[in-house]
């Protein structure tokens, strides 16, 4: 028999592993996304409400979750069980929309606190008017769990009714999934009616797939069709590999939910028998015990390499949008420098002043045609990488985050921000001017501002502004022009590349913000091992 | 005997003996024809929708339960229902005649024709804009209606579908008034759909159904209810939330095929997510062809039937299903009890008027081609005015001219205008000392490039820039396929642009050579030149009196210098402001000239294609707008 034996370093190595699971982020939309979320949301419902605090506190009362579909009857059967109305039951769908647990004034203590389902706020007072609920749909009350308590119940064991697994209300559902998560015994309700349906039966094989305590009953039976639906469900579970989970079954009886009333005791008598000796017999409670905890540490085998898997594919997707745009600022820059080098600047405006330079334009005019040019250059290599980021993008699920589709108030920003690189870059080449012509001290030493203006040009003008290097070297000697050309060559190179690198950096910045690492996988993975180490 | 079966698949030759017995058995539904005759005409049109199962419905059932094999190992109890008395306790029906009775076939009315018919031009339209994806609900929508169109008008064909144990199966029992479909306690019991008609010459609209001719039913004569229902074709469907994956296919298929639905649920399950979310909400658009029934009130006591059934009515609302209360159109929502026969007479009669009316397959195409509408909508809407706005045309014009550089060069044209007139009407004693001057200056870049010519004389980062600015303007606010379209024209119209740009500018540009000259320009050179003649001829005069060889008279030659040594001036600069105008207008023609070749170089390659894109969507919407029927 497996008994539940727990070390403080597994317990040590589960909360690690609980840590990195909460860690764990799938921002992006990828196809496996939604999944993954909901999978790290249960295994962390899962980890919190039940496998934690159980393995800390193996004495505290077994809880037993009744779960099932709309209109199964949990509530009816909740009520008898306890033979008390504390779950209100009604032909209204959804009915129970707070989860109410049942359990001895002597455990109470166990459930008050926050050990378990710490998420859910805990009510006392029962609620007086049950149609007050209904008429307000508005007041979420999901989030909420009621607790009674009973004489009936035997001490060590605690029920809970849960809200449909295929609840309309999807909130409902979520809950529903959280709370059968937290259950050390999984009781689940179907009908007669419903015994084929997929919801539950998905449920079911969930359940097996996590190899928890099981029990099913087999709920509004018909007098008349009793052993005829019985037997197809028992064959139904035995091909589902489910036959030696317990049934039960109990009949449809007038006094059922449609009144609201509680079953005669002797219709829920087998099943309570059974809950109660598995919460009295310490070996059964035992294997009960330890039968689910370690189902659901086995279960992490799977789950965890899944969320992994996960983690590593929001990585990937992440790289390739980064790789995309940084591909895309890459090229823009190559043909940037390229352009820069064939003269593309001296051109339209910017060349047509150089040509009705110096008789028909003043060098404060070359210098701005140029500077505008120079801008208009930048800003178009900026605008294409954008597109081809855009269109890159396009291709990709995980580009539809809507974190990465808020884009900075686009192109006039971009606009600004480059007009305000270029004129600076204006300026220190006119100081670099300033100083060259300063150096010269000659009586006859030409105006700073042409100097700027034929350095620029032959700069930006490639073969086009060879000219404007002769003239002046002419007036400035061979020397300085060299000098002052190489200083300016090097301002424009380092402002080019700010610019495209600034650019590049807020075109990424929403992706950095979502934070995705490679370490989440790793440690996933680490996790687990040193659990496995441990057990 | 519901479900089909593997036999059904390897034995097709069993069918015509099981006709044949089914003829000699003479059981209780067979009796509106002769036995004899449905003998001999059963051997023909069993033969021939054999074949027609063949291909269709049981390849499909085949499919489906293979992959349902794969996908579920708990074990389908369908496939384990006896199956052994296989369709051969009733006569199958519309099988007794090898020619089918005259159809007369579905006439849509004038709206609905011009909705499909601006549905496939639409359809024709965006094929080479939108994937074949997007497109295929439309298509699906467009076969239906032509299909159902050759098909009789005077059928309604309604499926009864629900969930599991709602009791879909007793109430098409008890609307047939003869156990046809089989009922039970296992679940899921109905495994594949069942038909029953009203009348003769449904046999077309049920084969479109794919169900085979043994699944094919009548109801029992009883004279008044069947004349009440004449008309009627009622398909028992199997469920739609069982854990068989293929009776859920079934359901898909039929449901878009049928022209009217009755929704069955019941106390138990009628709040059910899957039936509320899978089908219900998207079939809201069809609220006027649907029934929803809650069955087994027999089981709820008292007024909580009422209860039920209200609760049952505020969650349809939050559907967005329409109820057809108060008269007006939208879904019937009916309580009733298959099992006790309470309030199928209501539904009987409900369905009755629904059948006589006979609009029902119209209304469900109509209520189809609004699903593929809105499904359209967000590739063909728009949230506001799209186009090109006059702004925006001009603001690509300015940005080409700034791109072949038209201000510079019309100011550079003005400049030099008035270089030359100032140079020409100055006096020649400031032409003197600058020509001096000029030459201790040394030469700039400007003499010898004036003669060669520029290649890339565009800058060809702004006509790019220009280009998908114009294009993002045009394209803001379109649907993403059309926004792509209209990208697309303006990067093919923007190829070679530069080039042909630069071209321009050559032969637009201003033209090299002696700037023309305005008509006073003769008269002032003449006087400048008669007031450096007056100068000439005080100081010579003076001179003449120095030398002695003219008579002494001061005041004559000094009046002669002082009014040429002042005139000179005097005309220069008159001359100056005089010339202003002319050259401002020079170099402003000359801008214009450049401008205007690069606007109309760039309307022609870009503007006009982007336009002819823009005008194909508006096109297009204006379809969509008849598609939606607004």
């Amino acid at each position: 028999m497996v008994t539940l034996d727990v070390r403080p370093q597994l317990l040590d190595a589960l909360s690690a592993l609980r840590d990195r699971v909460a860690a764990a982020r799938f921002p992006l939309p990828l196809a496996g996304a939604p999944r993954a979320r909901a999978n790290r949301d249960e295994l962390l419902a899962q980890l919190d409400d039940y496998l934690v605090p159980r393995l800390r506190d193996p004495e505290a009362p077994l809880l037993a979750v009744v779960g099932g579909s709309t209109g199964a009857g949990k509530s009816t059967l909740v009520n008898s069980l306890v033979g008390r109305r504390v779950s209100e039951a009604g032909v209204l769908r959804p009915t129970t929309r707070t989860p109410v647990l049942v359990c001895h004034p002597e455990d109470h203590h166990w459930f008050s606190g926050m050990r378990v389902l710490p998420d859910l706020t805990r009510v006392w007072v029962p609620q007086q008017d049950p149609t007050d609920d209904l008429l307000l749909p508005g007041e979420n009350p999901a989030r909420v769990l009621r607790v009674e308590t009973v004489e009936t119940l035997p001490p060590g064991l605690a029920l809970l009714d849960a809200p449909d697994i295929d609840s309309l209300v999807s909130d409902n559902r979520v809950l529903a999934a959280e709370l059968i998560c937290a259950a050390d015994i999984w009781v689940m309700v179907t009908t007669a009616a419903r015994y084929a349906d997929a919801v539950p039966w998905h449920m079911l094989r969930t359940a097996k797939e996590y190899d928890v305590t099981l029990v099913t009953v087999l709920d509004r039976v018909p007098h008349q069709v009793v052993n005829e639906v019985s037997r197809q469900y028992a064959a139904l579970l035995t091909k589902a590999g489910l036959g030696h989970v317990p049934r039960f079954t109990v009949p449809e009886l007038p006094e059922s939910a449609w009144g609201g009333g509680l079953l005669p005791a002797s219709a829920v008598a087998q099943l309570r028998t059974w809950l109660v000796h598995q919460a009295q017999d310490p070996a059964a409670r035992q294997e009960v015990l330890a039968r689910t905890a370690y189902g659901v540490l086995d279960s992490l085998k799977s789950r965890m390499p899944a969320l992994a898997g996960a983690a590593a594919a929001q990585y990937a997707a992440a790289l390739r949008l980064t790789a995309a745009v940084e591909g895309a600022y890459d090229s823009e820059h190559t043909r940037v420098r390229g352009r820069l080098q064939s003269g593309a600047v001296l051109a339209g405006d910017a060349l047509k002043r150089w040509r009705a330079f110096p008789l028909d334009c003043t060098a404060g005019e070359l210098l701005d045609a140029l500077v505008e040019s120079l801008s208009a250059l930048l800003l178009c290599a900026v605008t294409a990488a954008d597109e081809r980021v855009d269109d890159a993008w396009r291709r990709e699920p995980a580009a539809a985050a809507p974190e990465l589709a808020v884009r900075d108030s686009a192109a006039d920003s971009a606009e600004h921000r480059i007009g305000l690189a270029v004129r600076r870059w204006r300026r220190e080449l006119e100081e670099y001017a300033e100083d060259e012509v300063r150096e010269l001290d000659r009586a006859l030493a030409p105006d700073p501002e042409l100097v700027a203006a034929l350095v620029a040009t032959s700069l930006l003008g490639g073969r086009r502004g060879r000219m404007a290097g002769e003239s002046l070297a002419e007036r400035i000697g061979a020397h300085g022009a060299l000098r002052l050309r190489d200083r300016a060559g090097r301002l424009l190179t380092e402002h080019v590349e700010r610019v495209l690198h600034a650019e590049r950096e807020r075109r990424l910045a929403p992706l950095d913000a979502l934070d995705i690492h490679p370490e989440p996988q790793a440690e996933l993975i680490a996790a687990l091992s040193v659990l496995q180490k441990e057990r | 005997m519901t479900a089909v079966t593997d036999q059904d698949h390897t034995e097709h030759a069993d069918q015509p003996d099981d006709a044949d017995q089914a003829g000699s058995d003479g059981s209780s539904a067979e009796s509106s024809a002769g036995a004899s005759s449905a003998e001999a005409s059963q051997d023909t049109s069993g033969g021939r929708s054999q074949e027609h199962s063949d291909h269709d419905p049981h390849a499909r059932v085949r499919d489906g339960r293979t992959d349902a094999t794969d996908a579920w190992d708990d074990g389908l109890i369908a496939r384990r229902v006896n199956e052994t008395t296989e369709g051969n306790r009733f006569p199958t029906a519309d099988s007794r005649s090898a020619t089918p009775p005259a159809v007369t076939p579905l006439v849509y009315d004038g709206v609905l024709r011009s909705r499909l018919e601006a549905l496939r031009e639409l359809v024709g339209l965006s094929r080479t804009r939108l994937d074949s994806r997007t497109l295929a609900g439309a298509g699906r929508v467009l076969d239906e209606a032509s299909a159902r169109r050759r098909l009789s008008g005077q059928h309604t064909v309604v499926a009864i579908a629900g969930a599991t144990g709602s009791g879909k199966s007793q109430l098409f029992n008890a609307l047939a008034g003869v156990t046809i479909s089989e009922t039970g306690v296992r679940r899921p019991t109905t495994a594949a759909p069942i038909a029953c008609s009203w009348s003769d010459g449904a046999a077309s609209l049920i084969e479109r159904l794919g169900i085979p001719p043994r699944l094919r039913r009548r109801p029992l004569p009883t004279g008044d209810a069947e004349s009440q229902l004449r008309g009627l074709v009622l398909i028992d469907l199997p469920d739609h939330d069982s854990a068989a994956v293929q009776h859920r296919e079934h359901v898909d298929r039929i449901l878009g095929l049928v022209d009217a639905v009755i929704w069955v649920v019941d106390p138990e399950k009628y709040a059910d997510a899957v039936l509320h979310e899978r089908y219900l909400r998207p079939m809201a658009a069809h609220a006027e062809v649907m029934f929803v029934v809650l069955n087994q009130i027999d089981r709820l006591p008292g007024e909580a039937a009422e209860q039920v059934l209200d609760d049952l009515r505020r969650l349809l609302d939050e559907d967005g299903i329409a109820l057809g209360e108060y008269g007006e159109p939208g879904t019937t929502v009916l309580a009733l009890s298959a099992l006790t026969g309470d309030g199928v007479g209501e539904l009987r009669e409900a369905l009755g008027q629904f059948v006589a009316e006979r609009g029902a397959p119209a209304r469900r195409i109509s209520a189809d081609v609004d699903i593929a509408a809105a499904r359209l909508w967000p590739v063909y809407a728009t949230r506001r005015r799209t186009g090109l706005s006059e702004q925006a045309r001009e603001e690509f014009a300015d940005r080409l001219a700034d791109a072949v550089g038209a201000t510079a060069a019309g100011e550079a044209a003005e400049r030099a205008w008035l270089r030359n007139a100032n140079r020409a009407c100055g006096t020649p004693w400031l032409r003197l000392w600058r020509w001096y001057q000029d030459r201790g200056e040394p030469a700039t870049g400007r003499l010898p490039s004036r003669t060669q010519a520029d290649e890339e004389a565009t800058a060809r980062q702004r006509v790019e820039q220009a280009v998908r600015t114009v294009a993002d303007r045009a394209s803001a606010g379109l649907p993403a396929p059309w926004a792509q379209a209209v990208r697309e024209a303006a990067a093919r119209g923007s190829q070679g642009l530069p080039e042909a740009l630069d071209e321009l500018s050559v032969r637009a540009g201003v033209p090299t050579g002696r700037p023309p000259r305005p008509g006073w320009w003769p008269v002032a050179v003449l006087s400048q030149a008669s007031m450096t003649i007056l100068q000439f001829l005080g100081g010579l005069w003076l001179l003449g009196q120095i030398v002695g060889v003219m008579a002494p008279n001061l005041g004559v030659p000094v009046l002669l210098m002082v009014i040429g040594i002042v005139g000179g001036p005097l005309i220069e600069w008159s001359c100056r402001l005089a010339a202003r105008g002319p050259a401002r207008r020079y170099g402003l023609e000359a801008e214009r000239r450049l401008r205007e070749a690069a606007a109309g170089c760039g309307r022609a390659r870009v503007l006009d294609p982007v336009a002819a894109e823009l005008l194909r969507y508006r096109e297009v919407r204006e379809q969509y707008g008849r598609v939606v029927g607004a």
